[in-house]
């Protein structure tokens, strides 16, 4: 299975140096965003792009002929992203460093939570959608997701004063944990269903 | 003599086809030809092999095992070369070599450089750069690197100049010289069977028509021509397909003995090609369904 990492590295030569080259942008010129954007960008940039990379080719043909087993190669690409994910948050952190871009350890910790969760949603679809359709999907899936935060923002702001009483009652230690605990399970759960849907993937 | 392939009553159905019933062996240390038009379920018999599909019903055993419990011993002995590049296009084959060599326990790295060599391939140029022929040669030169033991090719001489055809050819002849290996190659181009074949399996519309040695094929089957007025009910039996003009007829035949004792020197018989095989086989589905 580190053969399969790997291997994501070696194909990614050139993006790695983009990924370095986009924080550093970032870091740039970007001052008015939060930090936590930049390590979720930094972090979902390179197991994204793998998949992408993978969409075009009948590169799945490949890896199902050597000696890999499909749970192998599903679970190579979650262990592999959150890898990818603690390098370039690491790398990030550096780079912001050297920039003097302020940031504190709880952004890179949402960072990493955010990362957990779109990776939870977006990794399941490209096993279940043919290739060609992830774009659309994904645009749609983001259309979707505004329209839905667009409701529930005013819901939010009318229960304000609620969520917020709610939320200082929590220790941060317990508010930190539970997303935490959120975030990697719904990454677990993809890592179910994107492993299930392969196994009976036709090529 | 073993069997490197078993299909045991292997019944696959797909959208828009299926393959029904499937009996297959594949003898070990032979060149095995699979033969059969496009849309026969040559491919999908190939993806079976290699796992890529799963077998709705029946039995799949390759060296005697099964892929639900030794998925990986069974592709670490096979090699693949299939009709299209299943390679990163952007990589050279030096970025290939590092992420392939290290799935296999048995990679050879000497070996590997030698083929390449060999087959005349450049290092570090893409994939994309490469003609089908040269993609065909470094698909081969991986399969060769590894000690696999069963080599299976998915229409390997399609799309290729007569030239590089033939020199894939004798490359296939001195692999399978010091008979360790078995060989199992689809086609549709039959010449290239009758110099290499010791095997023929012949699909049509999913299900497998024969599994025979090729000596075997070539006594059995026969062209045969004659007057139409030798042919009656019980002759016509005999035949899996008569194609009638207004000079006589001309006949495919799996029974030569059989002619002969009956027709004897009434009718003339000509060796039938592959090719013939083909073109009558198919024929005969359409008259008689």
């Amino acid at each position: 299975m580190f053969n399969l990492i790997k291997k994501d590295l070696i194909i990614q030569k050139g993006e790695l140096l983009v990924s370095v080259a986009i924080i550093v942008l970032y870091a740039i010129f970007a001052r008015q965003l939060s930090p936590f954007f930049i390590f979720l960008v930094a972090s979902i940039f390179l197991p994204l792009n793998a998949y992408i990379n993978e969409e075009k080719t009948k590169i799945n043909i490949l890896w199902n002929s050597l000696p890999y087993t499909r749970r192998e190669i599903v679970a190579a690409k979650y262990v592999g992203a959150a890898l990818f994910m603690v390098l370039s948050i690491g790398v990030a952190g550096i780079i912001l460093y050297i920039f003097n871009y302020s940031y504190t350890i709880r952004d890179m910790a949402i960072g990493a939570g955010l990362f957990f969760i779109f990776a939870a949603f977006t990794f399941p679809l490209f096993y279940i959608l043919k290739p060609g359709y992830i774009g659309t999907a994904i645009m749609i899936g983001f259309l979707v997701f505004s329209f839905v935060l667009s409701s529930i923002v005013p819901f939010l702001t009318e229960n304000l004063t609620v969520i917020i009483h709610f939320l200082t009652s929590l220790s941060s230690l317990t508010l930190y944990l539970s997303g935490a605990i959120i975030a990697i399970s719904l990454y677990l759960l993809s890592w179910t269903i994107s492993q299930f849907v392969y196994q009976r993937k036709v090529f | 003599m073993n069997n490197i392939v078993e299909f045991k009553g292997v019944t696959k159905h797909l959208k828009d086809f299926s393959i029904k019933d499937i009996n297959l062996q594949i003898k070990q240390g032979y060149v095995t030809g699979f033969i059969g038009a496009n849309g026969a379920g040559k491919s999908t018999t190939m993806k079976l092999m290699m796992n890529l599909l799963k077998a709705d019903e029946g039995d799949i055993n390759v060296f005697g095992m099964d892929y639900a419990s030794n998925e990986k011993e069974i592709k670490e002995r096979m090699g693949f070369v299939y009709d299209s590049n299943v390679f990163y296009e952007s990589l050279n084959l030096k970025d290939i070599r590092r992420i392939v060599a290290p799935a296999y326990k048995n990679w050879d790295d000497k070996q590997f450089y030698d083929y390449i060599k060999k087959f005349e391939l450049p290092l570090n140029k893409g994939i994309k750069t490469f003609s089908k022929g040269m993609q065909m040669k470094a698909s081969l030169a991986i399969a060769l690197s590894h000690e696999a033991e069963f080599i299976m090719m998915d229409e390997p001489t399609a799309g290729l100049d007569p030239v590089f055809r033939r020199e894939l050819l004798d490359i296939l002849q001195e692999i399978m010289k010091d008979g360790r290996r078995t060989l199992f190659f689809s086609t549709h181009i039959t010449s290239d069977l009758e110099r290499i074949a010791d095997y023929i399996t012949f699909i049509q519309k999913g299900k497998i028509l024969f599994t025979d040695s090729m000596e075997d094929v070539q006594d059995r089957y026969a062209l045969v021509k004659g007057n139409m007025d030798v042919i009656n009910r019980d002759i016509e039996k005999m035949f899996i397909k008569i194609e009638r003009s207004s000079y006589g007829f001309t006949a495919l035949t799996n029974d030569v003995a059989g002619i002969k004792a009956v027709l004897g020197n009434r009718v003339s018989m000509e060796p039938a090609t592959l090719e013939d095989i083909m073109f009558y086989a198919k024929g005969a589905e359409r008259q008689y369904v």
